[in-house]
């Protein structure tokens, strides 16, 4: 199902944060939350550390700790025009990848099956489309090479609101593990661990799991409207399903964790450990089963990002939400400020 | 017996000295190793070391004070192991030699010192304290000296970055108290190694610890998963148990 939100205002390009928190002399913990009560039927305002007094004992913060990869890879074509490329599905030996041009707008360019692409010392070969989503490219190459030539030829996926580059190290959540994401699950960003500790000593459970993020836009806005998805590797382990089958209620820390352990759960919402690829999507007609509340970055209300979150809230409410977030100059997307869905 | 099997280790400056001495008893002791050093073929050599004694190894050459350098050191260990048990920043530089008077020290030498023996050892630990945290157990070590403790003319960059470093663990260590983590700076004493030859090369080799001897008390640090002080000197590790 497609969401349809044309009719929500627009976001003025003023509150698509433009960097981190702290470069703008706030603490990456002192960013605003705005919180979606769907019982009392309210939207609220608070900062993002007293988040502290909304969670207690029973509680789970279900948290992606993935790390984030520098994912958009230099390259050359053998007619020597440089273009990016940002792998989104890496398997040994063969990656699906976004191909666009080196430097702003970053427009898809079409390559051409057989060509080789060189990232430093290394050919990859582009062996064709993808089939099912056709603006992606497969790309063959050696299986001894993979996660380094990303992070030797690598830098962050930057989108235009994000004027200046950002240091790797910025988009990390501060709990970021095994590295994999092209973009940051930025949900979590806002997290210090003086929070983290804060809420364990309210009884509140951390429950890491792994999804390795792909790419939020195929930089075509007609493609990226038609809500193509790909698969995305994710691990859910023993401790993490046990904390979330015994808990009060789960928190997702971002959508990537909805996917996670949605895709671990069956039909009663019971997780299971698991680890392999997921399609899976979220969506009103697939509502959460495993998963009881959302803490999320915000994002545009285009974005199949307001699918999902239809799946947790009621429209009318979700809308009064974006409404205000607007209003009251709340900051979007990976830098910005964060919303609880509870 | 193999005292550190399933402890994964991450040791910089691990191509000569008291970091070749660390990762070979480390790697004896059964753990598996994520070793870093400039060079890339003395650091290969000493993960063939290792890996001869049985021990799985990934080497990852490079700067620690270079941001992708230190990247690639962090995420090329988290994807071969999963998570980092055990830290020993290790890597260290003296700046140019014979060791200059402050008021001579050149200031850029001045702050690539303190990148390297205390801006790295903090951003390396940063990237991995929160691995351990969330699984409530790990253990961070910091190589420091006996010079952050004295006035040695001509060690003014160098004390400075490592009293820093002293100071850096204490705070961190009482930040950390009760998660199970532990960060500690370990004093290894005078030793024989190329860097204490550069800075003192009058001193009588016959009169200095060997590494190899050293680097016991790193093994029984990582095997206790904690320490006795925030600052401990090796000498006292090897010789007591606490």
């Amino acid at each position: 199902m497609i969401a349809t939100a044309t009719d929500l205002p627009t976001l003025p390009a003023a509150l698509r944060a433009s960097g981190p928190a702290e470069r703008r002399g706030v603490r990456r913990d002192r960013v605003r939350l705005m919180v979606v009560d769907r019982a009392a039927h309210e939207v609220r305002h608070t900062r993002f550390d007293r988040i502290a007094e909304l969670l207690g004992p029973g509680d789970v913060l279900a948290l992606n700790t993935s790390r984030v990869v520098p994912a958009a890879v230099r390259a050359t074509r053998a007619s020597g025009q440089a273009v990016q490329i940002r792998p989104c599905v890496r398997r040994p030996g063969e990656w699906d990848v976004l191909a666009v041009q080196a430097a702003p707008p970053f427009a898809n360019v079409p390559l051409v099956p057989g060509e080789a692409l060189r990232m430093g010392a290394v050919s990859a070969r582009v062996l064709g489309r993808r089939p099912d989503i056709p603006l992606l490219w497969r790309l063959r190459l050696p299986r001894s090479e993979g996660l380094d030539l990303v992070l030797r030829h690598g830098e962050p996926i930057r989108y235009s609101y994000v004027p200046e580059p950002v240091p790797l190290d910025d988009y990390q959540t501060v709990y970021a593990g095994p590295p994999g994401s092209a973009e940051a699950p930025s949900a979590g960003r806002p997290f210090s661990w003086e929070l983290l500790g804060r809420l364990r000593r309210r009884g509140v459970g951390l429950a890491p799991l792994l999804l390795h993020t792909g790419l939020s836009s195929y930089q075509d806005d007609d493609f990226d409207a038609q809500h193509h998805l790909y698969e995305e590797w994710f691990e859910v382990e023993p401790p993490t399903a046990e904390a979330v089958n015994r808990a009060r209620r789960v928190v997702a820390v971002g959508t990537t964790v909805v996917r996670a352990l949605e895709s671990a759960a069956d039909e009663s919402g019971w997780v299971t450990p698991r680890r392999g690829w997921t399609r899976l999507a979220v969506a009103p007609d697939r509502p959460p089963r495993a998963v009881d509340a959302l803490l999320t970055g915000l994002h545009e209300p285009q974005a199949s990002h307001f699918d999902l979150l239809r799946a947790f809230v009621a429209e009318p409410l979700l809308r009064r939400a974006y409404v205000e977030a607007i209003e009251r100059g709340y900051l979007w997307h990976e830098f910005g400020d964060a919303a609880l869905i509870i | 017996m193999e005292q550190l099997n399933g402890t994964v280790a991450l040791v910089t400056g691990a191509s000569k000295g008291l970091g070749r001495a660390i990762a070979i008893a480390f790697a004896r002791e059964g753990a598996d190793l994520s070793i870093n050093a400039r060079g890339a073929a003395a650091l290969e050599a000493v993960a063939v070391e290792c890996r001869a004694l049985g021990a799985r190894v990934l080497a990852v050459s490079g700067d620690v004070a270079d941001p992708a350098d230190r990247e690639r050191l962090v995420s090329l260990t988290l994807d071969r192991y999963g998570r980092v048990d055990v830290l020993v920043n290790n890597a260290s530089t003296l700046g140019p030699t014979p060791l200059p008077q402050l008021a001579d020290t050149d200031p850029v030498a001045f702050d690539d010192v303190v990148r390297v023996n205390l801006a790295a050892p903090f951003r390396l630990a940063r990237a991995l304290v929160g691995g351990m945290l969330l699984r409530g157990a790990g253990l961070v070590v910091n190589v420091s000296s006996d010079a952050a403790l004295n006035g040695y003319p001509g060690w003014g960059a160098y004390t400075a970055a490592k009293a820093g470093l002293d100071g850096l663990t204490r705070v961190w260590a009482e930040e950390l108290t009760g998660t199970g983590v532990t960060v500690v700076s370990v004093d290894p004493g005078d030793m024989d190694t190329e860097m204490h030859r550069a800075a003192l090369p009058d001193d009588d080799p016959a009169s200095l610890a060997r590494p190899e001897d050293v680097a016991e008390a790193f093994v029984a640090l990582a095997v206790a998963g904690r320490a006795p002080a925030p600052r401990v000197e090796a000498a006292d590790l090897r010789r007591a148990v606490w």
